[in-house]
């Protein structure tokens, strides 16, 4: 208990008086791979923006190594060290690619290196090099999911947030993502990861908890939910 | 609203219509100040029916206002409704409900002319900031409108003054009351529900097949029919209808301020406004004749600052809160 | 028809069009950012700007200090007044996010300044007249006045400054990204209460720069605050809101139609066009008509 990254108990979320959350409780440990996974309208996007201070609980505590962010706004949660990459990306489209990563590095924590984490995502993330100057608005949605990722990881997190970074991109880019998200978890980056492509993001989770209509429904090691008939059968079925 | 409240209003409402009986009343000072009060309540019941429970800002309701003042003017001033009779009886366009109609008319067709291209294509601010530029137009053509509007000097009625105030009292408080009452059964009508449905969620409400630019536009031309009325009622007060006057952006900036401070989207917050406010100001006005509107300014500040969700609602518990 | 006039005429009226505009201009710039972080349409901006004129006047025949001068005193104030303004005023309206009090306190400040300049300073008409105020300067082979020259210098140092500190520092580019996505701006670790009293502060500085333009140049009263925060929004809506150089220029563009309208139908008119052209552009073109790809729907 004492070295969890992130711990989440109890976790009560309502859009005015519709409950979207009913007492979800999950952790993240340092140096892992977490996937949150669930059908559409699980709450798993609701429970991401709770614990990035977008949305306030209802009821139950959220701690980040020990320390509770409940009640504080989403500026001081990110200079907490958690990076949250939002569904629909939130890039600065009418600024340039390098704008958009100088303001990653915006916390003081980070900002009086901006340079060398610059450097550092630039080996990374050559291509966004080479798009320093244009608007984020004119990628195409490969490299502005790239780009939102390279972001977050310029304030050097303890947590990255990821909400379904696959979503709308090709086959192929999918799988850049995925070995990129591997990538950063080799250099010790420690990743909560949302997704719809189940088979995917258990095959990189080294543990994964399973969101039904707002409860938690399961949980377990990646591989262990992969070969979970139950699982196999609600969610494996529907990938294409 | 409860049943006591309701019996407490009927109550209220026939004491007020009474009180030009007792005697010495109709020259007191309280007199004329409730005759202003009951005339800002209906422009802020006006403003109400399209911000509060309708959502759409307008800063425009001095035009409407003005155009129902100006109408009655020229109606009057130039004979154009009653001909010969008007001449066997000179006070024939006296608070006329047929000329009094016309004003709220007038008032209502432009809203429609220019609210179906304002709101069929501006949301939001825009759509404030559309309405603030219509207002200063209306201004503008009013004043360019050579002898048909009378310039910047604008119109005199015919009539050089009045005897007493009862009339003007007893037409206001019934214009109040008809006004509550008919925003109270229109909210509650199938078309209030679209214009709520609208107002919380446009795109949810054209889903279920509400068309939306007509539920506005309605209520934009509801709201501006109030508010020529209400141009037309204080014509019968002031007799000199003039660009600076009736198109004063007071006409919209108190209205709002007190619908605001008595509770946008609720029935008797803009009522219980335009007294509390009406009364701050005048009592500044009497008190500090020098600095009643920096009095005025502060209040609204103030108010904004510790009672923004205005007094009707000070009961409700802040449930919207937890999302 | 009306004949063309002579091409002197024509580039009269164009560049005292232009110059008067500009004014329009730094007042819309305020505007503009304000808006953008806070969506809030800040109408007391032109009676800020008046302040700041009977600001200037007053240390000019209080101090003797030159209104041009005062410049040096009026921005840093501006600033300091701007972000007390927002702390004291706006800060709990812009975090409850309900924008209906945010303007309601905009329009109580903007009655309490017009009043309290009245009380102050009474309600005629005032101005500033100094040995270089009768002065004309002969420009691109047309003689103009001075004071408007310097006012059109004024709007666009104060407008260049601005666009400098936008995309030139990281705290300029946090108030443009807040303006963007105020959400995604927050999860870099920006604050929205900072950039929204950075906004206000560079705003009612960038009013007092404008204050001492029209100081120098108009007479003015204490109500004529209103009719610029008009015209300010007019100059908005044509450049884009949300657009800092589309905000000088609509200005710019605002003055020539006013000078033009004035001389070739009627000075009565003018309002009533201005006012036209600004509800076609924001029903036709509400992104600006100066806009660029990629701005936000």
């Amino acid at each position: 208990m004492a070295n969890r990254l992130l711990e989440i108990s109890d976790l009560e979320v309502a859009y005015g008086d519709v409950g979207a959350l009913w007492g979800v409780s999950l952790h993240v440990d340092p140096g892992t791979i977490v996937a949150l996974v669930g059908a559409n309208g699980a709450g798993k996007t609701t429970l991401l923006r709770t614990v990035s201070g977008l949305l306030r609980p209802k009821a139950g505590d959220i701690r980040v190594s020990g320390r509770s962010l409940v009640g504080k706004a989403p500026q001081e949660i990110a200079r907490m060290g958690i990076a949250h990459v939002p569904e629909g990306r939130g890039l600065f489209r009418q600024m340039t690619v390098l704008e958009n990563l100088e303001l990653g590095a915006f916390q003081p924590r980070a900002r009086p290196r901006t340079k060398q984490l610059l450097e550092k995502a630039y080996t990374l993330f050559p291509r966004l090099k080479e798009r320093a100057q244009q608007k984020a608005g004119s990628l195409s949605g490969g490299e502005q999911q790239m780009l939102a990722i390279a972001r977050a990881t310029m304030s050097e997190p303890s947590l990255l947030i990821l909400d379904e970074p696959s979503l709308g991109l090709s086959p192929l880019v999918v799988q850049q993502m995925f070995s990129l998200i591997q990538t950063l978890h080799g250099q010790g980056v420690t990743i909560l990861l949302v997704e719809q492509n189940i088979h995917q993001a258990l095959k990189v989770a080294d543990y994964a908890f399973v969101l039904q209509t707002g409860s938690l429904a399961m949980q377990g090691t990646g591989a262990e939910l992969i070969a979970d008939p139950e699982i196999q059968k609600a969610y494996m079925g529907v990938l294409e | 609203m409860s049943r006591a409240l309701q019996w407490i209003a009927v109550l209220v409402v026939a004491a007020l219509a009474l009180l030009p009986f007792v005697p010495g009343a109709v020259d007191a000072y309280y007199f004329s100040f409730l005759f202003f009060v009951f005339l800002y309540a209906i422009m802020a019941q006006s403003w109400n029916l399209v911000a509060g429970y309708g959502g759409q800002i307008s800063l425009g309701s001095h035009a409407f206002f003005g155009l129902g003042a100006y109408t009655t003017a020229i109606l009057w001033s130039g004979n154009y409704l009653w001909g010969s009779l008007y001449d066997a009886h000179p006070g024939m366009y006296y608070f006329d409900p047929v000329t009094m109609l016309f004003g709220g008319l007038v008032a209502a067709v432009a809203a429609v002319f220019i609210g179906l291209p304002l709101l069929s294509k501006l949301h939001g601010d825009y759509f404030a900031l559309g309405t603030l530029g219509f207002g200063e137009i209306v201004k503008v053509l009013f004043v360019n409108g050579g002898d048909f509007t009378g310039g910047a000097f604008g119109i005199v009625a015919p009539a050089s003054a009045f005897d007493t105030l009862r009339p003007h009292y007893w037409v206001a408080l019934g214009l109040m009351v008809a006004t509550a009452l008919a925003i109270r059964a229109l909210m509650r009508s199938r078309y209030g529900l679209a214009l709520i449905a609208v107002r919380d969620d446009e795109m949810a409400a054209s889903a279920n097949g509400i068309d939306t630019l007509k539920v506005k536009v309605a209520a934009f031309a509801g709201s501006a029919f109030i508010a020529g009325v209400a141009g037309s009622l204080y014509t019968y007060y002031i007799f000199h209808v003039g660009p600076d006057s009736v198109f004063d952006l007071d006409w919209m900036l108190l209205p709002l301020m007190m619908t605001v401070v008595g509770g946008t989207g609720t029935l008797l917050g803009p009522i219980l406004g335009a007294l509390v406010m009406y009364a701050v100001f005048d009592l500044a006005r009497i008190v500090v004749p020098d600095y009643h509107p920096v009095i005025s300014g502060l209040t609204i500040i103030l108010a904004m600052l510790f009672l923004p969700k205005g007094m009707m609602r000070l009961g409700v518990m802040q449930r919207r809160k937890s999302a | 028809m009306f004949n063309l006039p002579p091409p002197e005429i024509l580039l009269q009226l164009s560049l005292n069009g232009a110059l008067g505009g500009a004014m329009y201009g730094v007042a819309a710039v305020g505007l503009s950012l304000i808006f953008g972080t806070m969506r809030l349409i800040f109408l007391a901006q032109g009676a800020m700007i008046i302040l700041a004129a009977y600001f200037v006047r007053a240390l000019f025949y209080g101090l003797g200090i030159d209104p041009f001068l005062s410049l040096l005193i009026v921005v840093p104030v501006g600033l300091v007044v701007g972000w007390l303004i927002y702390q004291g005023l706006f800060r709990k309206a812009a975090a409850e996010e309900d924008r209906n009090v945010s303007l309601l306190i905009a329009v109580g400040l903007m009655f309490l300044v017009q009043n309290l300049m009245t009380v102050i300073w009474g309600g005629n008409t005032a101005g500033v007249v100094t040995s270089y105020t009768a002065t004309g300067i002969e420009l691109l082979g047309v003689r103009t006045s001075f004071t408007r020259s310097m006012g059109f210098l004024i709007a666009l140092a104060g407008t260049g400054l601005v666009m400098l500190f936008l995309r030139k520092t990281i705290v300029g580019k946090a108030v443009r990204a807040a303006s963007e996505d105020m959400d995604a701006a927050t999860l870099m670790g920006i604050s929205p209460h900072r950039v929204n009293a950075i906004a206000f502060a560079i705003g009612i500085s960038l009013a007092g720069a404008a204050g001492v333009a029209v100081a120098t140049t108009f007479p003015f009263n204490p109500f004529a605050g209103f009719i610029f925060s008009l015209k300010a929004l007019v100059a908005l809506a044509l450049g884009g809101i949300g657009n800092v150089t589309g905000a000088l220029a609509g200005g710019i563009l605002l003055g020539l139609i006013e000078a033009y309208v004035q001389f070739f139908i009627s000075g009565g008119w003018t309002n009533a066009i201005a006012y036209g052209v600004f509800l076609l552009v924001l029903m036709f073109k509400p992104e600006g008509l100066f806009s660029r790809p990629y701005k936000k729907a």
